[in-house]
C-alpha cells in the first residue's frame, strides 16, 4: 500500500504584518513591518519596546487568542466545502489574555474562567466549523503548531481522517509580555534577528490555519504538499538552546528523512530567527551544519517584521512558507541592517521574486522542544512511501502513579483496603525518588511529573531509555502561573520571576522529564480538560516510533487551592481537592500477548447517540464488548455528570454491556488527568486478573482473563483498552 | 561589606531555593555562576530582580552582568557602591 500524501490546499492568517492572506503577501512583498507601540496595556517596562500587536475587534467573555482563531480558520474554510473531520492546534496562552485581567480584579467568578482552558480554543474553532471528529491541542511553547502539523499528518497518513484543520493561535498578554521581558529577551528597538546589534525578540499574537487533505495526488487548489516533518528535543536546559544547536540540527536531519530529501533539494530556509542572541546563534550553527557551509540557500526569519507569534509561530511560518511556494516569493529578514559575522549566514535582505520548490521552516520552543518542516510545491508525482501501520497499541513496559494515597505500591494497597484515593499527593510520596537540591526550581506540577517519569522506569523490567515523551495535562503548572501572577500584579506590574515564567508553559513538565531521561525524540504536551492525558496517549499512536522503542506516556495536573475551583469546575465541586496523576513507559506492540493499552477513540460529538454507535464500531460491535472486556471504567468529571450519566446508560444499553461499570471518579477524586491514573489501576487490575475492593461494591471481582475499557465521557469521548 | 555579603548569602538561598545549602557555606570569592552552588543564566535573573527590589539597583546587560555575578564578592561591591540611598 502506498501512504497518502498531505496536501495543503487552503490557508487562513492573521499576524502584525496582516489581517488575512492577500494581505499578508502585500506586506511580504514589501517587507512592510507589523511591530507597534504596546497598546492592549500600559508597560512598565522602561525602553517600552515595541510588540507584535495585531489591532482586531474583541468581543464578550473570549480572549484574544480565540478570536484570532476563528478569525484564521474562517478564511482558511472559506474556500473549502463541508467540515474538516479534525482540528489540531498549537497554543500556549488559551485564555490568559482574558483571565489574567480577571485574576488582575480578582475575580472570582469560575463562569467568567470558562475559556480558560488553553484547549477550549480548538473546540471554540470545532464549535463554530461543526466538526465532530478529534479536536487536539499541542502546548509546546513556541514549537507549539508545528507540532500540531505532525500530528495532524499522522491522522492524514494513518487513514484516521481525510481532512485535517491545522494551526495555531495566541494572543498577546502580560503573562508573556512581562515574562519574556523578565528573561531580559526582549530587544528594546525591536526584533532585529541575526543582526549583530540583535537584542532580543519582539513579543507578538496571531493565528495561521492550513487545512491539510490526504491524497494520492495534488487535489485541484492544492498550494503545497507537507513532505516531512521533524520533532527532537534537547534534554538540555528548560529555557536555553543546546549550545551547539544539536536538537535543531537533529530536528531538520528528521525532517528531510520524513520528506526523503537532502538539503540539496531546499531553495528557502523560513528560519525560526526569534532575534535573542542565544537563537540566532544556534541555529545559525545548526543550519551551516546541515547544509553544505559553502552552499547557503536563500534564509529569512519574519519575525522582524512579525515579532514572535509563540504558540502560532511554527503554524504562521508553515503558512509563510506555503505563500512562498505558491507566489515563488522569499520574503526578507526585515529588521537586520548588519548581519551578525559570528554567524557565518547572511539572511535575505530585500523581499526576492524567483520560483521555489522545496521549503525549510523552523520553530523551537522553551523545553528544548524543536520541530522542522519541510514543505514543496504540489508535484504530480513523488517517491513511494510506505503505509503507515495503522494499529497503535502498545506494550507496557512500566507504569507509575500518584493518588491521595500516595505511589502505586501505597495507591493499590488503599484500593484493596477499599478505601478511596482522593486528596493530594502526599509530599513524601512526591519527593520520593526526587533530589530536593536538583528540583529546587520545580514547583508542584513538574515534580508530580518527574517523580512518575522517574517510577515508571523503574517498574520497568528491562532497562528501556525512552526515547519521546507524551504528556496530558489539563491545567499545566498552575502554581508558576500563580505565583508569576502574583508578584507581577502586587508589585505594579514592576517584577516577575523568570524561573516561574519558564516553567509556567504547559510543557515544562514534559521538558523537565526529557532532560533527566535525555529523551530527545519527540516531546509533546496536549491539553484539553478531562481530556488531556487521552489526548497524549492518543498522539503518541500518530507518531512513528522505531520497532523496540520506548517511550513514555504521562497524565498529571497539580490542585492549587486559588486557581483549581476558578478553572476545573469538576474539582471545585469536589468535598476533597485531589491530585495526581499516571506514568506509562511503552514501545510497539507487535504481539497480542502481554500487557498492553491501546487508544481507540477520540471525539469531539456534541450529539452522544451519533458518537456512540461509531464507538461501538469502532469496538467491534455488541457482541464483541463483553467478551473481550471484564469491566468498563468511566470517566464522568462532576461537572459533566448528566450529561455523562445519559451518555454512559446510553453506551451500556446499546453495547449490552454486563460487566461490572467502575464511575471511578469516586474513587480517584476530581481532577483533569484522574484517567491516567485510573489506567494504571486498570493495568494493575488486569495483571492481577480481578478488580480490587475498593473498585466496585461487590468487592474483589474477578476479570477471568478479560480486558478492562476505560471510556471517557462529557463534552468529549474516549475510548482506551487495557488487556492483559 | 562583610555584612551586605551575610547578607546577600542569606538572600539567594532564599531567593534561589537553595534548600541543600547552607548560607554560610557560600563562599564569597568563588566562581557565583556554573561553579559548586549550580547556578546558571536563569538564577542570576532571578538575582537580577531581587537585587532591583531590594537594592535599587538595575542589571540589564550581560556586559555589565558578567562583571557584577563574578563572585558574591563582585556583586556585594557593586551594590555597596552604587545603591540609592533612599533603598536599603
Amino acid at each position: 500500500m502506498i501512504r497518502p500524501r498531505v496536501f495543503v490546499t487552503s490557508l487562513g492568517i492573521i499576524s502584525p504584518i496582516g489581517a488575512d492572506v492577500s494581505q499578508t503577501v502585500e506586506a511580504l512583498k514589501n517587507s512592510a513591518s507589523g511591530l507597534v507601540p504596546l497598546t492592549l496595556f500600559p508597560s512598565t517596562v522602561d525602553s517600552n519596546p515595541p510588540a507584535g500587536e495585531v489591532s482586531f475587534p474583541i468581543s464578550g467573555d473570549i480572549s484574544r487568542t480565540h478570536s484570532f482563531a476563528l478569525a484564521a480558520a474562517r478564511e482558511a474554510m472559506s474556500k473549502a466545502d463541508g467540515t474538516p473531520d479534525a482540528i489540531v492546534l498549537g497554543v500556549t496562552t488559551g485564555g490568559m489574555p482574558a483571565s489574567e485581567s480577571l485574576l488582575k480584579n480578582n475575580c472570582t467568578d469560575p463562569a467568567k474562567y470558562s475559556y480558560h482552558g488553553i484547549g477550549t480554543v480548538a473546540h471554540y474553532v470545532a464549535d463554530a466549523l461543526g466538526c465532530h471528529g478529534p479536536v487536539l491541542t499541542v502546548s509546546t511553547a513556541c514549537s507549539s503548531s508545528m507540532v500540531a502539523i505532525k500530528l495532524a499528518c499522522g491522522l492524514l497518513t494513518s487513514g484516521k481522517a481525510r481532512r485535517v484543520l491545522v494551526g495555531g493561535a495566541d494572543g498577546l498578554c502580560r503573562l508573556t509580555y512581562y515574562g519574556f521581558n523578565s528573561l531580559q529577551l526582549v530587544d528594546p528597538s525591536g526584533a532585529r534577528p541575526f543582526d549583530s546589534e540583535r537584542h532580543g525578540m519582539s513579543v507578538g499574537e496571531g493565528a495561521a490555519m492550513l487545512l491539510l487533505e490526504a491524497s494520492h495526488v495534488p487535489p485541484v487548489g492544492a498550494m503545497a504538499e507537507v513532505l516531512g516533518v521533524g520533532l527532537t528535543c534537547d534534554a538540555f536546559h528548560p529555557a536555553a538552546p543546546h549550545p551547539e544547536g544539536a536538537g535543531a540540527f537533529q530536528a531538520m536531519k528528521k525532517a528531510f528523512a520524513d520528506a526523503g530529501c537532502t538539503a540539496k533539494d531546499i531553495d528557502y530556509v523560513n528560519l525560526h530567527g526569534t532575534g535573542t542572541p542565544d537563537n540566532d546563534l544556534v541555529e545559525a550553527k545548526a543550519v551551516r551544519a546541515i547544509f553544505d557551509t559553502n552552499e547557503l540557500p536563500l534564509l529569512s526569519s519574519i519575525k522582524g517584521a512579525s515579532g514572535h507569534t509563540l504558540g502560532a509561530a511554527g503554524a504562521i511560518n508553515a503558512a509563510i512558507s506555503v505563500l512562498c511556494i505558491e507566489n515563488g516569493l522569499v520574503p526578507a529578514n526585515t529588521g537586520c541592517c548588519n548581519p551578525d559575522p559570528a554567524l557565518c549566514l547572511t539572511p535575505v535582505s530585500t523581499p526576492q521574486r524567483k520560483p521555489i520548490s522545496f521549503v525549510l521552516s523552523n520553530a523551537f520552543g522553551f523545553g528544548g522542544n524543536n520541530a522542522s518542516i519541510v514543505l514543496g510545491a504540489p508535484a504530480q508525482t513523488s517517491s513511494f512511501r510506505p503505509c503507515r501501520d495503522k494499529s497503535s497499541a502498545f506494550s507496557v513496559l512500566g507504569s507509575s502513579c500518584l493518588s491521595g494515597a500516595g505511589n502505586l505500591a501505597q495507591t493499590l494497597a488503599a484500593l484493596r483496603s477499599a478505601s478511596g484515593l482522593s486528596g493530594t499527593v502526599p509530599t513524601q510520596a512526591l519527593m520520593e525518588g526526587l533530589d530536593e537540591g536538583t528540583v529546587r526550581r520545580l514547583k508542584r506540577l513538574p515534580r508530580l511529573v518527574l517523580a512518575l517519569a522517574i517510577a515508571a522506569g523503574k517498574t520497568a523490567e528491562t532497562s528501556a531509555q525512552p526515547d519521546a515523551v507524551f504528556f496530558g495535562t489539563g491545567w499545566g503548572g498552575l502554581s508558576e502561573t500563580s505565583d508569576f501572577l502574583a508578584q507581577l500584579f502586587s508589585s505594579g506590574e514592576r517584577f516577575a520571576s523568570p524561573t516561574d515564567f519558564m516553567n509556567s508553559v504547559h510543557n515544562a513538565p514534559a521538558g523537565h522529564a526529557a532532560i533527566h531521561l535525555q529523551a530527545k525524540g519527540a516531546n509533546i504536551t496536549l491539553t484539553d480538560g478531562d481530556y488531556s492525558f487521552e489526548q497524549s496517549l492518543f498522539s503518541a499512536g500518530l507518531i512513528e516510533h522505531a520497532a523496540g522503542e520506548a517511550f513514555m506516556v504521562i497524565g498529571a495536573d497539580e490542585y492549587h487551592e486559588k486557581l483549581t475551583p476558578l478553572f476545573d469546575a469538576s474539582a471545585a465541586a469536589a468535598a476533597i481537592p485531589s491530585d495526581g496523576g499516571g506514568g506509562l513507559l511503552l514501545q510497539l506492540s507487535s504481539e497480542s500477548t502481554g500487557l498492553r493499552i491501546a487508544p481507540l477513540f477520540i471525539s469531539n460529538d456534541p450529539v452522544p447517540e451519533l458518537t456512540l454507535q461509531h464507538l461501538l464500531t469502532v469496538l467491534g460491535g455488541p457482541g464483541a464488548i463483553d467478551k473481550k472486556y471484564g469491566a468498563v471504567f468511566a470517566g464522568i468529571p462532576s461537572a459533566y455528570r448528566f450529561q455523562g450519566r445519559q451518555q454512559l446508560d446510553l453506551f451500556v444499553k446499546a453495547a449490552r454491556c454486563l460487566c461490572p461499570i467502575i464511575d471511578y471518579r469516586h474513587v480517584t477524586g476530581e481532577f483533569a488527568s484522574a484517567s491516567a491514573l485510573a489506567a494504571v489501576i486498570a493495568l494493575e487490575s488486569v495483571k492481577q486478573g480481578a478488580l480490587f475492593a475498593g473498585l466496585c461494591r461487590e468487592g474483589a471481582v474477578g476479570l477471568h482473563g478479560q480486558g478492562v475499557l476505560l471510556l471517557g465521557f462529557g463534552p468529549c469521548i474516549t475510548a482506551v483498552e487495557i488487556l492483559g | 561589606m562583610e555584612e551586605l555579603i551575610h547578607e546577600l548569602k542569606s538572600k539567594i538561598v532564599d531567593v534561589l531555593n537553595l534548600i541543600t545549602i547552607e548560607p554560610e557555606s557560600i563562599d564569597a570569592e568563588a566562581q557565583l555562576v556554573g561553579g559548586a552552588l549550580g547556578l546558571d543564566s536563569i538564577d542570576v535573573l532571578e538575582l537580577v530582580m531581587m537585587i532591583e527590589k531590594d537594592y535599587g539597583l538595575k542589571i540589564d546587560n550581560k556586559e555589565l552582568g558578567v562583571k557584577v555575578f563574578a563572585t558574591l564578592r563582585t556583586l556585594a561591591e557593586y551594590i555597596h557602591q552604587n545603591r540609592s540611598e533612599n533603598c536599603s
